[in-house]
């Protein structure tokens, strides 16, 4: 039989798991604003609060180090603890399962598949999608909802949660603080198909993706208006939870300090600069076009699944309106929409 | 799991100046334990670091037939670069790698080589070049034909001319600003089909060099009759990790770091037009 939480008990649970796990959830700030965070920084918010951030950074921070130096002499710093994730995302959820397969495929990345290692992960489903008009995860069918990959689901059904479980791992958990939880025969079927409703932005997804397979077409006007539109303040590429792409430098005086990555973008200027000075993507469009098609195109081709999760963060967080959906609308739709 | 990020220490055994702002350097890893597992091809490139300065991705010169050392030549050309070219015999370099495709090998016995240069772009070349050397016999005729901007601007000098040496084997040389004394071709590298029979029966092509130069040398070999799969070449980009992550050297699908750097003029052609990779 189903289980549930009560809601007033879920403070009580994770405490439990912060002896075992780093454990991280959506935590409300001082300011009121929603980030992954560890469970000691604040409140835990699992409300239709928006968390600007993907929970991408927990794994691959936008500032690491990798190794320290000192008199020719190299220190690895390579952190690994078991993760407890709470309360991310569906969309999220498939963006750090996109990222893992990029960072395990031909030469692995220790720094963060050794973060990933014993992670357990409790997606909680969306009732109201948190970036009311951004998100469009109904049509990259990545949410409300999640259908696998989680270890836990949390359905909300009002008092309580009713647990979904998505793993052997969770069916341990749920045995092993069964204090917590109680049987429940609660029908979620309403709750889901009412929050699919809630989410009302809609594109034609597999549309694009089939115009975007045809190696032939190029909307260059679209690119092209969307190069004159842009600020370059890399807000959609860093808040994205596919975007992997990063800068390595040396932080150092006098032979002393740190090799550290960052995060990087490829619509960026500097990022395909050469040391001779030649730049193979100087025009705006062609590094617009890098974005568009390595989601829509690229990633398909490789992996079979794009790099477009639905989360809308690409729009939500930019200054001049431009995002994924709109793109898609624009090719799909033939309409102006940037 | 291995950390592939982190380099080793290499001791500078020998530096052998090349021109101007071009330097060889022999190297030995001071754990022969990662010498022997740095089991590197012909076109390979490892990622070179000066702790405290940086990174960057150099090809490796020597031949994997010749056991013990690695050989890099570094253009001095900025941060690492420069700083690289500070170091002295003794002095300890970071490397790790080795990293790329390789130049096809087995696929060219029996064949006639054409080797065409520009530039610095005779380094990751000459590491198959003396791969074939030492493997003479199971290669037909041999052309290298090998252009610079002047005759101060010529890598590897001394090599060229026991190149010439060899049987069945000739060097062609051409600069673009000849000085006093030059007794060879002038005019930038496709001058030299003036010069020389390039025939495209039971042949393979193999490029490097400058982008322009590439291009040019393609259009050439294409118009001598050439099919495109006997065109070989290496592609540069802008690189950061050398292993398929950090995503600068992306093109298409594809990662130059990890799918390249070497590629055929097929291959090449199917690359978006955009992304301009020649
Ligand atoms: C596969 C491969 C093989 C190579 N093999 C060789 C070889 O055998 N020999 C050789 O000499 N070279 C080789 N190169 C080229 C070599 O890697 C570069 O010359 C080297 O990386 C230069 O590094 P640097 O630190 O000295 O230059 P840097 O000082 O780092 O300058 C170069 C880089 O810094 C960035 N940069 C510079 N100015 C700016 C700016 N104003 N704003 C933002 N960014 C800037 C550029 O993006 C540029 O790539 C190879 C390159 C590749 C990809
Ligand atoms: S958030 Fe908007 S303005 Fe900023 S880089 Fe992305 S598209 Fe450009
Ligand atoms: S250099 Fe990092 S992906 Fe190729």
């Amino acid at each position: 039989m189903a289980k549930t939480i009560n809601k007033n008990q879920i403070n009580s649970l994770l405490k439990e798991v912060e002896k075992e796990y780093k454990a991280f959830a959506p935590i409300k700030g001082p300011e009121g604003d929603v980030l992954f965070k560890l469970l000691c920084d604040g409140e835990v918010a699992l409300g239709s609060e928006d968390v600007v951030i993907s929970p991408k950074d927990i794994f691959f921070p936008q500032w690491e180090t990798m190794f320290k130096f000192k008199d020719g002499q190299i220190e690895e710093t390579c952190e690994s603890a078991p993760v407890f994730l709470f309360g991310i995302r569906p969309c999220d959820l498939k963006g750090l399962l996109f990222a893992d397969e990029f960072f395990k495929r031909d030469i692995e990345d220790k720094y963060y598949l050794s973060k990933i290692e014993g992670r357990f992960i409790v997606t909680i489903g969306c009732i109201k999608p948190p970036r009311k008009d951004a998100c469009f995860c109904t049509s990259t069918d990545s949410g409300p909802f999640a259908k696998d990959g989680y270890d836990l689901q949390l359905v909300d059904v009002g008092e309580s949660y009713l647990i979904e479980v998505g793993s052997k791992k969770g069916e341990e958990f749920i045995a092993k603080h069964a204090k917590f939880f109680t049987d429940s025969d609660a029908d979620t079927a309403k709750t889901k198909e009412d929050a699919a409703k809630a989410v009302e932005l809609k594109v034609d997804f597999k549309k694009a993706l089939d115009l975007m397979a045809d190696d032939k077409f190029t909307p260059q006007e679209i690119y092209e208006r969307i190069g004159e539109r842009c600020l370059y303040c890399g807000g959609c590429l860093y808040t994205c939870p596919t975007c992997t792409c990063f800068n390595v430098f040396d932080n150092a005086t006098d032979g002393k300090g740190e090799r550290v990555r960052n995060w990087d973008g490829c619509i960026l200027s500097g990022y395909t600069r050469e040391a001779s000075g030649h730049n193979p993507r100087t025009e705006k469009w062609i590094r617009a076009a890098r974005r568009y098609e390595h989601k829509l195109k690229h990633d398909c081709k490789v992996t079979e699944k794009s790099g477009c999760t639905g989360c809308g963060r690409c729009l939500s967080s930019c200054p001049v309106n431009i995002g994924m959906s709109k793109f898609i609308q624009e090719i799909t739709e033939k309409r102006r929409t940037m | 799991m291995k950390n592939e990020y982190l380099p080793y220490p290499a001791t500078i055994e020998e530096i052998r100046p090349e021109t101007f702002d071009t330097k060889t350097y022999k190297v030995k890893f001071k754990d022969q334990k990662i010498a022997d597992s740095f089991d590197y091809k012909q076109g390979q490139f490892a990622e070179i670091s000066v702790l405290g300065v940086g990174e960057a991705p150099i090809s490796i010169t020597s031949s994997p037939s010749r056991k013990g050392f690695l050989e890099f030549t570094i253009r001095a050309t900025g941060k690492v670069t420069d700083e690289i070219h500070k170091l002295k015999v003794g002095d300890v370099l970071h490397i790790r790698g080795p990293y790329g495709n390789a130049f096809p090998f087995d696929a060219l016995k029996g064949k006639n080589l054409y080797f065409i240069a520009g530039g610095i772009g005779l380094a990751p070349l000459r590491s198959l070049i003396n791969l074939v050397m030492d493997n003479r016999s199971d290669f037909k005729h041999i052309k290298i034909l090998y252009g610079a901007k002047t005759p101060e601007d010529m890598c590897f000098t001394q090599e060229l001319e026991e190149w010439k040496k060899i049987d069945d084997t000739e060097v062609w040389l051409t600069v673009d600003k000849p000085c006093d004394g030059w007794g060879c071709s002038v005019g930038v590298v496709t001058e030299l089909w003036k010069e020389t029979n390039i025939h495209p029966d039971n042949a393979v092509g193999i490029l490097c060099g400058p982008p322009i130069m590439i291009k040019f040398v393609t259009m050439e070999l294409s118009k001598s009759g050439f099919k495109d799969n006997d065109i070989v070449m290496t592609l540069e980009r802008y690189m950061k990790c050398g292993i398929g992550k950090c995503g600068h050297c992306n093109v298409g699908e594809k990662f130059i770091c990890v799918d390249g750097p070497v590629f055929t003029s097929e291959q090449v052609k199917k690359f978006p037009e955009k992304e301009h990779v020649l």
